[in-house]
């Protein structure tokens, strides 16, 4: 969670900053250009919530609190089918735009194609696409995984947390009700087999011991029958 | 002939030492189990079934802490009832190379308890190290004894009729470990369990370590659940770097999915249920 980390202070910094900008105009419009193309900034739910940016909903210049909510839930795909109403982005944006369509693609598969990633992301080739996560994915932190050249894939095993969209709070007690649930079952199959192996332990004892007594018996009637 | 110590040297002790001179024991007395089944001559008595051996500690000492770190074996000539001195300085000159800060602390040997002759060997030490350290390892294995046959004696000056002599004195001491001799003591340690337990026991001791970790697990979540929660019904103001921390752990479930995953995994289950009950059948 490191990235949670080096997220924090800028956060607070952009937050500061926004609250005491008062009325729309262009200088909220620069921070959410300059938060959006921030390269280590990837959660903008903090920065939504100030009061004061929704002032700029209803202005011209709303198109930018659409944009910082782009940023926040949505993906490259979203952005191409709505460009008509969103501002440019700059490089800096459609980079960091990308970068945020890979953790969003990550939380629904474990292993993502690069097809799949190729369509998404708009990249030309595999080798683009190959630097492009290594560089701006992996070494930034923000998702961990290996690379599987042979099968076209990217196997994730650790990815960032995207800011939650409304749903998404219902679903994550669903699975750690889940989970929960899986574990306690675990730990009641375990201590049963715990038992079982104690009660497997106790009678293969007492077998031994009556086979010994039994094997005492028979000698003892063969040597009186020798006798 | 050894009473409490009075000289508040706080001595620690690296399980290293005591692994060194217990295999140091156990190698001659093999060896000599071996050569005299070999040559079966019966001249081997004097010795009984107790070899003694003898060698050095080394370690640092800093103010009254006496940290005592490793060991190596000295030969033992019993004509003059001295230790080898030119292969201790030989020994001590190399140790110095390597571990510059290491001195010579004291000697080792094995026994039941401390002897009138030892006397001798530690006052030969002591133009090495002032005070030094006799740290004697009892190789009869005791298994009421919970604690470890391990006995730290120093030399002291008491005035016994009249004549001030050097006799041993105990000290008790700490064991103290680097994480890599815990992780080996730790290994040694599971090998076997004390009590000689057949495959039904090693294996309710597995699970039990399973068991409760899983639990701990269990436990942590459950927080995790309870926090969330909390959060959903407003009790908590909602703070967003934790919820994309805990979303982005809730992604790397499951843990592995595929289904090679699932043939490998149900392939070993069912191998290690047949050896389960090869095992248990076979006991």
């Amino acid at each position: 969670m490191e990235i949670e980390q080096k997220q924090a202070p800028l956060i607070e910094q952009f937050v500061k900053q926004a609250s005491t900008l008062n009325g729309p105009g262009p200088a909220l419009v620069k921070l959410i250009v300059e938060a959006t193309s921030h390269p280590s900034l990837f959660a903008f739910s903090e920065i939504l919530s100030v009061p004061n940016l929704l002032q700029l909903q209803g202005t011209e210049s709303s198109v930018y609190i659409d944009l910082l909510r782009l940023f926040a839930h949505g993906t490259w795909t979203d952005y191409k089918s709505n460009a008509a109403h969103l501002p440019q982005l700059v490089p800096d944006q459609a980079v960091k735009l990308k970068q945020l369509s890979v953790l969003t693609l990550a939380e629904m598969n474990k292993v993502l194609s690069y097809d799949q990633l190729l369509k998404e992301l708009e990249v030309a080739n595999v080798r683009e696409l190959e630097d492009f996560l290594i560089n701006e994915c992996m070494y930034v932190g923000i998702v961990k995984g290996k690379l599987n050249q042979l099968r076209r894939c990217f196997e994730v095993q650790f990815a960032a947390g995207r800011d939650l969209r409304h749903g998404q709070l219902e679903n994550m007690m669903q699975s750690l009700t889940n989970w929960l649930d899986t574990s306690d079952n675990i730990l009641s199959v375990i201590q049963d087999k715990i038992k079982w192996a104690e009660t497997m332990c106790e009678e293969d004892k007492k077998h031994k011991m009556e086979v010994k007594s039994h094997l005492q018996d028979v000698k003892k009637s063969v040597h009186s029958k020798v006798n | 002939m050894a009473s409490s110590s009075s000289s508040g040297l706080t001595f620690k002790l690296h399980p290293l030492v005591i692994v060194n001179i217990s295999d140091h024991y156990t190698r001659v007395k093999s060896q000599m189990n071996h050569s005299s089944s070999a040559t079966t001559t019966n001249d081997d008595n004097n010795n009984g079934a107790q070899p003694r051996v003898y060698g050095c500690v080394i370690g640092i000492q800093r103010g009254r802490t006496v940290e005592i770190f490793n060991s190596f074996e000295l030969l033992y000539d019993p004509s003059t009832h001295s230790l080898d001195r030119a292969f201790l300085e030989k020994k001590q000159e190399l140790y110095k190379k390597v571990f510059p800060h290491f001195y010579i602390l004291g000697w080792y040997s094995t026994g039941s308890d401390a002897q009138e002759s030892d006397m001798h060997i530690h006052k030969a030490l002591m133009d090495i190290n002032e005070s030094p350290v006799y740290v004697l390892l009892n190789p009869s294995i005791n298994p009421a004894q919970k604690d470890l046959p391990v006995t730290i004696f120093e030399s002291e000056l008491h005035v016994i009729e009249g004549i001030p002599q050097l006799i041993f004195v105990r000290s008790s001491y700490t064991i103290e470990t680097v994480e890599a001799e815990r992780i080996s003591v730790d290994h040694v340690a599971h090998l076997k369990p004390s009590d000689g337990g057949s495959a039904a026991t090693q294996l309710a001791a597995h699970l039990t370590g399973i068991h409760s970790a899983i639990k701990m697990l269990n436990s942590r979540i459950r927080v995790l659940h309870h926090y969330l929660v909390a959060m959903q019904k407003g009790e908590i103001p909602c703070e967003n770097s934790l919820l994309r921390q805990v979303s982005s752990l809730l992604r790397r479930l499951p843990a592995i999915e595929s289904e090679k995953f699932q043939d490998d995994f149900l392939m070993v289950s069912l191998f290690s249920s047949f050896l389960n009950i090869f095992t248990i059948f076979y006991h």
